[in-house]
């Protein structure tokens, strides 16, 4: 499934309230001021492609993902997934889409995961056989067996996120949105996560939208990448492209500091104080 | 249909999953029972004076059933849905293919089938080993199941309208405990409204509290004319009614309205 976004926008209401008044007019909050999260942003990403969505801390992914996955209501814009919207088709795009959050769980927390999946098989309507296929396919890769039947608040952090992954992945998504899936995953988990999200877009060409702090993941797993700063959006191409982007632009220091390693990790740092683009 | 069956299960699980919780809740409801039950006798024989409108065993029967009904329809859907907005958890929940007050509503009947037997059915037996008379009014048992059922949707409709106020207000405990307060003075769980002053009785029409337990409770103690009940199911199926549209418009607004609380 393809996903078209444009001119999406969301601000928020905060409230005004000095920093500096300690007294007790510090509560007379005066105004409302708006901040916007996400400011006109547009993109299409098409069938079977592995995205990887970066930005700052507060940049407005998450708000970007969440509109994205029909959680939030864009003030503005329109988002169409397979030419479907949130308005008219929430059901029908819920029973397509897999999310996970690293920071939050699918899972009932006190109840073995085993019937958390049996729920999502009834929920999605999967038939048997696929189910069981599924459970085959991710128990080989993500050790399911080891934990599967102790409830999540038992488990470890890595162990939840596998979890969450297979939860995910049940009802044979066509798109999946992985909101930092390996934040607190140790090297191994995360090289096994990794292959396993690899694999599992090749044989299924499942479209993923991948948010992450760590730039390698995004090495590891994306042709394309989208940037954004500040709620917009700053680039929007591939790997490749942007380094030989910014290589031409900054010839000069490249040369100079020729010891400097310009990996993508370092375009990205520059990127983010501003430098480039 | 079967995945909020299945919702209901889980419902039940999640009761079962602490038993020591559960035998304090179970300790707790017979202490409660018990202490309903001797404030009001010992109200009753430190006051020899006569009431016309109110007789001991009519009062007392009246609590036993309010105490017995409130194990069943008490719901904390108010503090679940706060904790799911506040935290946002309930993001998790959105992205799924169903409804999602059915879902809520599901979670609820499965912890009350769990209450029905595990504290419902333990109070009535308790209740008729030690009042050891008649307590239900036979001929009338039909209409006040009837009008139980109605109760509990009425409380759970009511929780919900709170506990989705936290869209808006983020945290609606505090405000729950002050209706709390209001709700269980005038829906006649601690006092038959019967004793209420004119006022307070007026005012109590027009709230949806009397059709929580008094209207229920007493159509299971006492004896009432058929037209009367009619009246009393009637009103509470327009509270039922009146809510529910409420929950919908509460709903609907509040889900444009939601910010996922971090991150």
């Amino acid at each position: 499934m393809s996903i078209e976004v444009e001119n999406l926008t969301k601000t928020y209401n905060i409230k005004k309230r000095s920093t500096t008044d300690n007294s007790i007019w510090y509560f007379r909050a005066k105004k409302y001021s708006s901040m916007t999260a996400v400011n006109n942003i547009s993109f299409s990403i098409p069938t079977g492609n592995i995205v990887g969505f970066i930005g700052a801390n507060g940049a407005g992914k998450s708000t970007t993902i969440k509109m994205l996955t029909g959680i939030l209501t864009p003030d503005h814009g329109r988002i169409s997934i397979n030419g479907l919207n949130y308005k008219k088709h929430r059901r029908q795009i819920m029973l397509k889409i897999g999310v996970v959050f690293g920071q939050r769980s699918v899972l009932c927390w006190d109840i073995p995961v085993i019937e958390s999946f049996k729920l999502f098989k009834d929920m999605y309507r999967i038939p048997e056989k696929a189910y069981k296929e599924n459970i085959e396919l991710f128990s080989d890769i993500l050790n399911l067996p080891e934990f599967i039947y102790k409830p999540p608040r038992l488990l470890s952090l890595g162990q939840r996120m596998k979890a969450d992954l297979a939860a995910a992945l049940l009802h044979n998504p066509e798109i999946l949105f992985l909101d930092e899936p390996t934040i607190g995953i140790d090297v191994l988990a995360k090289a096994k996560i990794r292959d396993f999200v690899r694999k599992i877009n090749q044989e299924r060409k499942i479209t993923i939208i991948l948010t992450t702090h760590d730039i390698s993941d995004i090495e590891a797993l994306c042709k394309k990448m989208i940037i954004i700063d500040k709620g917009t959006l700053l680039y929007n191409g591939t790997l490749e492209e942007l380094k030989g982007e910014y290589y031409l632009s900054h010839q000069k220091e490249v040369y100079q500091n020729a010891a400097m390693e310009n990996t993508l990790e370092t375009i990205i740092k520059n990127i983010y104080e501003g430098d480039f683009l | 249909m079967k995945k909020y069956v299945d919702y209901i299960i889980i419902g039940m699980k999640e009761h079962l999953v602490y038993p020591s919780a559960m035998w304090a809740k179970f300790f707790s409801k017979i202490l409660y029972l018990y202490l309903q039950f001797s404030i009001w006798n010992a109200l009753f024989s430190s006051n020899s004076q006569i009431n016309p409108v109110v007789n001991q065993k009519d009062t007392l029967n009246y609590i036993v059933i309010a105490t017995i009904i409130s194990a069943l329809i008490e719901c904390n859907t108010i503090e679940w849905l706060n904790a799911q907005i506040s935290t946002g958890n309930i993001a998790m929940e959105l992205i799924r293919p169903i409804d999602f007050l059915k879902m809520v509503f599901s979670r609820h009947l499965g912890d009350s089938v769990i209450k029905i037997v595990f504290y419902c059915i333990p109070l009535c037996v308790i209740t008729v080993m030690i009042m050891q008379q008649p307590i239900l009014c036979h001929t009338q048992i039909l209409h006040g199941v009837l009008s139980i059922l109605l109760a509990y949707c009425i409380q759970f409709l009511y929780s919900l309208i709170i506990g989705l106020l936290a869209f808006w207000l983020i945290v609606t405990w505090p405000l729950n405990m002050l209706l709390g307060a209001i709700y269980k003075l005038l829906s006649g769980a601690w006092i038959p409204v019967t004793m209420f002053p004119d006022l307070l009785y007026k005012i109590n029409l027009f709230l949806p509290f009397r059709a929580i337990y008094a209207i229920p409770v007493t159509i299971m103690t006492s004896q009432m004319k058929a037209s009367a009940i009619r009246e009393a199911i009637i009103t509470q199926f327009m509270w039922m009614i009146l809510l529910y549209c409420i929950t919908e418009i509460v709903w609907t607004i509040g889900k444009r309205k939601l910010i996922v609380q971090g991150g």
